[in-house]
């Protein structure tokens, strides 16, 4: 699986091949430096209430594969939703309803892990990156 | 027949440098330091961690000297909170194995390694979604690999564990996994097939109520930009009908079961922040004695705030008693509400028994240590930690039974 800097490949860094483009030794001239916005302020008391909306401080992640991966998870999750709400219309008994909001729950959990991770300060490409540090995936974010 | 030879290193614990050899059946068991050596057929296989002092295990094929933990819960592993208080019990972080696939499921501590039972699916997403099945459903997933695995790494047999990725929806290339002291399986499906089920030494269920299941999910779930309120509702609701065919009716297997339900203490709260918390402990469990209140047998309602000991609203109230679950007799202590101070929960270990600790206060150090963890300060926490003790007791027990006179040679 070969990285390019527009499609990171979701399934994680490229094991075992040749990383993309760049020479070894180019270090990260050519991760781009990139401004973080403001991170959202924490809500007060956490998601607890129903109909308030619980706004986290997202854990800044480390990696570029890690924020793509988030980003990815994030899209995912609205898409699936989407698709979910879709099927389930025509009838909310049948399996392609179920299995739909089955794979809502997948990634809603999925992206809650990775979201935990984080905030513990464990990027899941750390051991990774810290091997192979020229990869695309492991241009470390600036703020 | 199969010999296993170790070498000592240099760091050896003395009490350890008795070990020679050993034939098969025996096991010597020195239970300190970090690095397993395990025996296969004819070779050895040196665990991969960072070297540290001492050696540790040999377990001779055909000894089932890994103990076995199985964790029955909805919605993904790595049940973080629950499976670090378990694993800080028996020491050590467990960690996701360094250097390997970044999506991994597997948690690695000195002591013990977790299992993801998802790694087990028969069926990735796309093949699920073909053949109409939700993850719960049992066709999704290889119980006959789930078996041969388990049983593998229970006979000291390392194996190559296949990953499920979350992330992406497929099964990638499989890791190696080492058999360790204690090997916990946790997932949805631990208890359902009867084979897996007879590999286990101790079995916990985690059974959250709806009302709690809903909070916690909106808890999770509410920032993410897709989820309302209703999409969140409509999840939990398409998913119920396999969850209670599939999954729930494993707890009737459980020798555990925690409970979580919403308190009793504040009328109709919803929030799911103050929680009423059961622990089903199963009568008959070989090495496992039920944590009971004042008197064992009897049924006792016991509100721990009043004269000796001030605490906030809406308080603690605790229940003990004997009782039936799905035909088995069982004890049930439950704890309903709050702990506020570090001296109510103090004071409330004080009043349990059978708590297996090694010293007084332990079960309070093990609160504090992970106070920023939910749970810390309710019975979710109490009764995690609670089981986290009860498995390191029983797996002592396990081990005295075995080694008994080679391990007091030992020693002297």
């Amino acid at each position: 699986m070969a990285s390019s800097a527009s499609a990171v490949a979701i399934g994680g860094p490229a094991r075992g091949t040749i990383p993309s483009s760049r020479s070894l030794g180019s270090g990260r001239s050519s991760c781009p430096r990139v401004v973080s916005l403001p991170v959202a302020a924490r809500g007060g008391g956490g998601g607890g209430k129903a109909g308030a909306l619980a706004v986290r401080a997202m854990a800044p992640a480390k990696y570029k594969g890690t924020r793509m991966r988030e980003k990815r998870l994030a899209e995912m999750i609205e898409e699936k939703v989407r698709e979910a709400s879709e099927v389930c219309e025509g009838d909310a008994r049948s399996d392609e309803c179920k299995v739909a909001w089955d794979e809502v729950e997948e990634v809603s959990q999925a992206k809650a892990d990775l979201r935990l991770r984080l905030e513990k300060q464990q990027d899941p490409l750390e051991s990774f990156c810290e091997q192979n540090p020229e990869t695309d995936e492991c241009c470390v974010h600036f703020d | 027949m199969a010999v296993c030879t170790i070498h000592p290193t240099q760091s050896l614990n003395p009490a350890c440098s008795s070990i020679a050899s050993f034939h098969q059946k025996q096991g010597l068991f020195c239970t300190y330091g970090s690095r397993a050596i395990m025996a296969k057929r004819g070779g050895v296989i040196i665990q991969n961690h960072p070297p540290s002092p001492g050696v540790v295990i040999c377990s001779a094929a055909g000894g089932s000297d890994t103990l076995v933990i199985g964790l029955a819960a909805d919605s993904g592993c790595g049940k973080s909170t629950f499976m670090r208080r378990l694993t800080s019990v028996f020491g050590g972080a467990a960690e996701p194995p360094k250097g390997g696939n970044p999506d991994s499921n597997t948690l690695i501590s000195d002591t013990t390694t977790v299992i993801c039972l998802d790694d087990y699916h028969a069926l990735d997403r796309t093949g699920r979604k073909e053949n109409g099945v939700t993850a719960l459903d049992p066709r999704a997933n290889d119980f006959d690999l789930m078996y041969e695995q388990v049983k593998a790494l229970k006979e000291g047999k390392a194996i190559d564990k296949p990953i499920y990725n979350h992330v992406t929806g497929l099964l990638d290339p499989p890791e190696l996994i080492v058999p360790p002291k204690i090997l916990v399986i946790e997932g949805l499906h631990p208890m359902f097939d009867p084979r897996v089920r007879e590999l286990l030494d101790f079995s916990i269920y985690l059974d959250i109520s709806n009302e709690v299941k809903f909070a916690w999910k909106i808890q999770r779930d509410m920032a993410e930009r897709g989820h309302s309120l209703e999409s969140i509702k409509a999840s939990i609701e398409a998913r119920k009908p396999d969850f209670d065919a599939y999954v729930d009716q494993q707890k009737q297997y459980a020798d555990a079961v925690i409970e979580v339900l919403p308190t009793q203490l504040i009328p109709d709260d919803n929030e799911g922040k103050v929680l009423r918390v059961r622990l089903i402990m199963k009568e008959g469990v070989k090495y496992f004695k039920p944590v009971y209140l004042f008197d064992e047998g009897s049924t006792i309602s016991w509100v721990p705030c009043g004269r000796k000991l001030t605490c906030s609203y809406p308080g603690i109230k605790f229940f003990y008693g004997p009782d039936t679950y799905f035909g088995h007799e069982v004890f049930v202590l439950e704890m309903d509400g709050q702990f506020d101070r570090l001296a109510e929960l103090i004071y409330v270990e004080s009043h349990l028994s059978n708590i297996s600790t090694k010293f007084y206060g332990e079960i309070t150090q093990q609160m504090l240590k992970y106070s920023d963890f939910p749970g810390s300060n309710d019975g979710t926490g109490l009764f995690q930690t609670i089981i986290g003790l009860k498995i390191r007791d029983l797996w002592e027990q396990i081990i005295a039974t075995k080694t008994g006179a080679p391990l007091e040679a030992a020693k002297a």
